[in-house]
């Protein structure tokens, strides 16, 4: 991108909001099976710390996550829930029936969450990295030289 | 009854923010009174029961004004 949205204020409130944001977005995640939120609230969350740190500091961001390395992590999180359904294909029931986990636990409601838990990070690393990778695709199209980086 | 009148209150404000958003002619304006459309939604949502959505909601439509802001600073028809 050619410049930054930078500012004094921009800078300094984003050091403040961007860990709190990230650190939400892994409490929403965690909790998603209790409370309201979800896999795609908490991808949308952690989308939303990367892209400010990438729009207000520019090219010098810290945690910075390139366009081609978020589809294939997109791709990655797809994979993720694909295999715990594949999981439990393995252990003898139908596509997703939590109930034959390889791995058992003795409650079977425990059970049950962590097999969600494994679905929701799956369904978190797509959306996040698709979210990133649309905003790339709009921030970095015609660089000074109209070439794309 | 108290609570069906908030709830007429904010559907009045969601038909007058569509309409400002569509008669304004400042663009950017227009992104900012669209966040607050977003946000007048994510109090219906609450109202009616459905928190898990009213998050959504929320979470959309910070991350939709910042893609609306990006793409306006890229286009170049930053302020009229």
């Amino acid at each position: 991108m050619r410049e930054p949205f930078g500012g004094l204020i921009l800078s300094t409130a984003f050091r403040i909001l961007v860990p709190f944001t990230i650190v939400y977005g892994v409490y929403v995640l965690c909790l998603g099976e209790f409370s309201p939120g979800g896999g795609f609230q908490a991808g949308a969350l952690l989308s939303v710390g990367v892209l400010l740190s990438r729009m207000i500091l520019g090219d010098k961001a810290k945690f910075n996550i390139s366009g081609k390395t978020s589809v294939v992590l997109a791709g990655v999180g797809t994979f993720l829930y694909t295999f715990t359904g594949w999981l439990t294909l393995f252990g003898g029931g139908n596509f997703l029936d939590y109930n034959f986990m390889p791995i058992q636990m003795e409650p079977a409601h425990e059970m049950h969450a962590m097999a969600i838990f494994l679905i929701e990070i799956g369904v978190t690393t797509c959306v996040m990295m698709t979210i990133i990778n649309l905003m790339d695709s709009i921030i970095k199209r015609g660089d000074d030289d109209g070439s794309v980086k | 009854m108290q609570i069906y009148t908030i709830e007429a209150i904010l559907l009045i404000f969601l038909i007058l923010i569509t309409c400002a958003v569509i008669f304004c002619k400042d663009i950017l304006s227009a992104v900012v009174i669209y966040s607050s459309f977003s946000f007048c939604a994510v109090l219906l949502y609450l109202m009616m029961g459905a928190p898990d959505v009213a998050f959504t909601e929320a979470v959309i439509g910070t991350v939709s004004t910042v893609v609306f802001v990006a793409s306006l600073k890229k286009i170049d028809r930053w302020c009229k």
